[in-house]
């Protein structure tokens, strides 16, 4: 998979490609709105990451240029809060998701995820970790081969943990993810907590392993535990509850 | 009270009490006048009467003058003596009662002593009273009216560039950002003030428009390093080299980063309403926008064990941004959920104009000048960034709507209201 981040901020770009890097994806960068469109022109992507408030033109017009030479390339607009008519317009013009800046980084990855599963025939389907079994399309979980019930809210939260798999993901980015704007909400953590209390329970009725554990305070760890001998060097030990 | 009605009131004030005075004293002058007249009539004819008497033989003086207003008869001796009083007799001309001045004296004559009565009848004197009196009246109030009236105009026409002015006054908004012309006057006074008002506003926008492009800047500079930040420490979070203490001590940065990049958020937001940014307006049904955020959030209020309820059947729609409407609905049952104790209560009710969202919370009323101001947190929460309400009222007030606040049957009550184009209550 290839993706191409169109961002003037070096720094921010090269964060974006560290972590999509260890994601397994071919990166390629480009600074600004011409190298941008050249790059566009000449290469396709699976993906391409536009940041609407480049220095030397707007991102809207690279949408544009991507939509012309190669209209399967899904698109994801980064952009600064609260632009809301560069959201509309950009959706018009094509593309397919939009993220504000400051984002984070594991919820780009779902979007990435789930726009090249949505775009591509070849993009995955559904998502399995250890005996977990996700299809994302008819919203169905599937654990130990047998259907789970789960709530909307457990489902979208599942969804993100299996397509972060590996990875911390902050109690912060988990609200937000649930709840966008209302995460600011003193309870959401509270909230976050209790809808990953009962799928860590419903998993565990049906296969007696747990795959989120608790990192330190600052969020949640979703792995297939591996096997006991394994376990000595792993990073964060399930904390009984 | 109004300048012009104060100045009239005065001034009608002064005409009347002068006109009352001069009323009096031209009454007390005319009678004094009529008097002396009457006075005057009644010794010329006792004059005539004497040399009536003088010149007439003993027994062919009459006793009763062919008018029968003089009346002569014999007396006994007795000094001189002159009497005069008012009274009423019958007249067969009027057919009634009218005044007469009467005059009584005594004379002596061809060596007889007589008592001659004089009747002058004072019907003309008071006919011509009555007719200059009312005519005075008439006259009082014909300058009376013609001086309200003169008034008025002029002082509508001499104080018209002030009430334009003030008007323009009026309607200025320092944050709207423009300037107010005003026109010349042909009075020095107001053509001053006018000048003094156009330097003054001319200044404030001035250091306004520094202070905001200043903010401005601030928050959306702030904004790429902001991003940065929270994406490396989220880098750093997911490195499972770095763990206990460490791995803590990165999660209260980032926490801490996550929290500055929400204010800055905020403030980046909040400027964009003060400057008009959000000017694609359509209409929003409030009501059923509010019941729809009620049903997204239910968890969110099941797990606080509060249950909202809540009377939505009116819609209540203003045109506004559709996403400004979001954010305040959002801001609104935010702080009503977010101030509220586990098993309290949120009700939302709707009206034609106007929106009720009230919860339970503190026991005392907040201070209601205070809320809607920036920073003004009730707890240093990590949650709150004391922007809520203020994001909320600057909605409102950018979109022709009231927000306010009210402590009622142990509720905080925000209630926001239409407001007319001029900013008066529909």
């Amino acid at each position: 998979m290839k993706i191409l981040i169109i961002e003037d901020e070096p720094l921010l770009s090269e964060t974006i490609v560290s972590f999509l890097k260890k994601e397994g994806y071919r990166t390629e960068q480009a600074g600004s709105f011409d190298q941008g469109r050249e790059k566009v022109n000449i290469y396709e992507y699976d993906c391409v990451l536009v940041d609407i408030g480049l220095p030397d033109g707007n991102g809207l017009g690279l949408i544009r240029e991507i939509k012309k030479c190669h209209p399967e390339t899904g698109i994801i607009i980064l952009s600064a809060k609260n632009s809301l008519d560069d959201k509309v317009s950009g959706l018009d013009l094509g593309a397919d998701d939009y993220l504000t800046k400051p984002f984070h980084l594991s919820e780009l990855n779902s979007r990435i995820k789930s726009l090249l599963r949505r775009r591509k025939f070849d993009g995955q389907k559904e998502y399995t970790v250890g005996r977990i079994r996700i299809i994302p399309e008819n919203r169905q979980v599937f654990v130990a081969e047998e259907a789970l019930a789960v709530t909307k809210k457990e489902f979208d939260l599942l969804l993100y943990f299996v397509t972060n798999p590996g990875r911390v993901l902050t109690k912060e980015s988990i609200a937000e993810h649930l709840w966008g704007d209302f995460a600011d909400n003193s309870d959401t953590f509270n909230f976050v907590y209790s809808h990953i209390k009962n799928l860590k329970r419903k998993i565990f009725e049906k296969t007696g392993t747990e795959y989120f554990r608790n990192v330190y305070g600052s969020g949640y760890f979703f792995e297939c535990p591996r096997e006991t001998a394994a376990n000595v060097d792993d990073p964060y030990p399930v904390e009984k509850s | 009270m109004k300048l012009q009605n104060k100045i009239s009131i005065r001034f009608l004030l002064v005409t009347f009490v002068v006109f009352v005075l001069a009323g009096v004293l031209f009454y007390l002058a005319l009678g004094h006048v009529v008097d002396y007249n009457i006075r005057e009539m009644l010794d010329s004819r006792r004059a005539s009467v004497l040399l009536y008497l003088q010149n007439s033989e003993k027994d062919k003086i009459a006793a009763i003058s062919q008018d029968q207003t003089i009346f002569i008869r014999k007396i006994p001796r007795t000094n001189d003596y002159t009497l005069l009083s008012d009274t009423l007799a019958f007249d067969h001309d009027e057919k009634g009662m009218i005044p007469y001045r009467k005059m009584v004296f005594s004379t002596l004559a061809n060596g007889e002593y007589f008592q001659v009565t004089i009747l002058q009848s004072l019907l003309e004197s008071e006919d011509l009273r009555a007719v200059i009196v009312s005519f005075m009246i008439f006259l009082f109030l014909m300058i009376l009216i013609a001086l309200f009236f003169l008034n008025n105009w002029l002082s509508n026409k001499v104080w018209s560039p002030f009430i334009k002015s003030l008007a323009d006054l009026k309607s200025w908004k320092l944050s709207e950002l423009h300037r107010v012309q005003f026109d010349r006057t042909g009075i020095t006074e107001f053509n001053q003030l006018n000048r003094m008002l156009e330097e003054m506003m001319g200044k404030m926008l001035a250091d306004y428009r520094n202070l905001r492009e200043f903010a401005d800047n601030a928050s959306h500079e702030l904004q790429t390093p902001l991003a940065i930040m929270k994406s490396k420490l989220e880098l750093l979070l997911d490195d499972a080299s770095i763990s206990g203490l460490p791995h803590k001590q990165l999660y209260d940065l980032y926490q801490s980063v996550t929290r500055l990049s929400k204010l800055n958020e905020a403030l980046l937001l909040l400027s964009k309403i003060e400057n008009r940014q959000f000017s694609d307006k359509s209409e929003v049904d409030l009501s059923n926008l509010i019941q729809s955020r009620l049903d997204y959030l239910g968890e969110l209020f099941d797990l606080k064990e509060i249950k909202p309820s809540a009377d939505l059947k009116s819609p209540f729609i203003i045109r506004m941004h559709p996403v400004l409407a979001d954010i305040l609905v959002n801001n609104l049952l935010s702080n009503a959920l977010n101030h509220n104790f586990a098993g309290g209560k949120i009700v939302v009710t709707s009206g034609f104009n106007e929106m009720v969202v009230s919860n339970t919370g503190s026991p005392q009323p907040l201070d209601a000048q205070k809320i809607f101001r920036r920073f003004a947190k009730g707890s240093n929460s990590m949650h709150s960034n004391g922007l809520g309400l203020a994001i909320a009222k600057e909605i409102c007030q950018s979109n022709h709507l009231e927000l306010s606040y009210g402590y009622l049957n142990n509720c905080h009550c925000f209630t926001v209201k239409k407001m007319g184009e001029d900013g008066l209550s529909v």
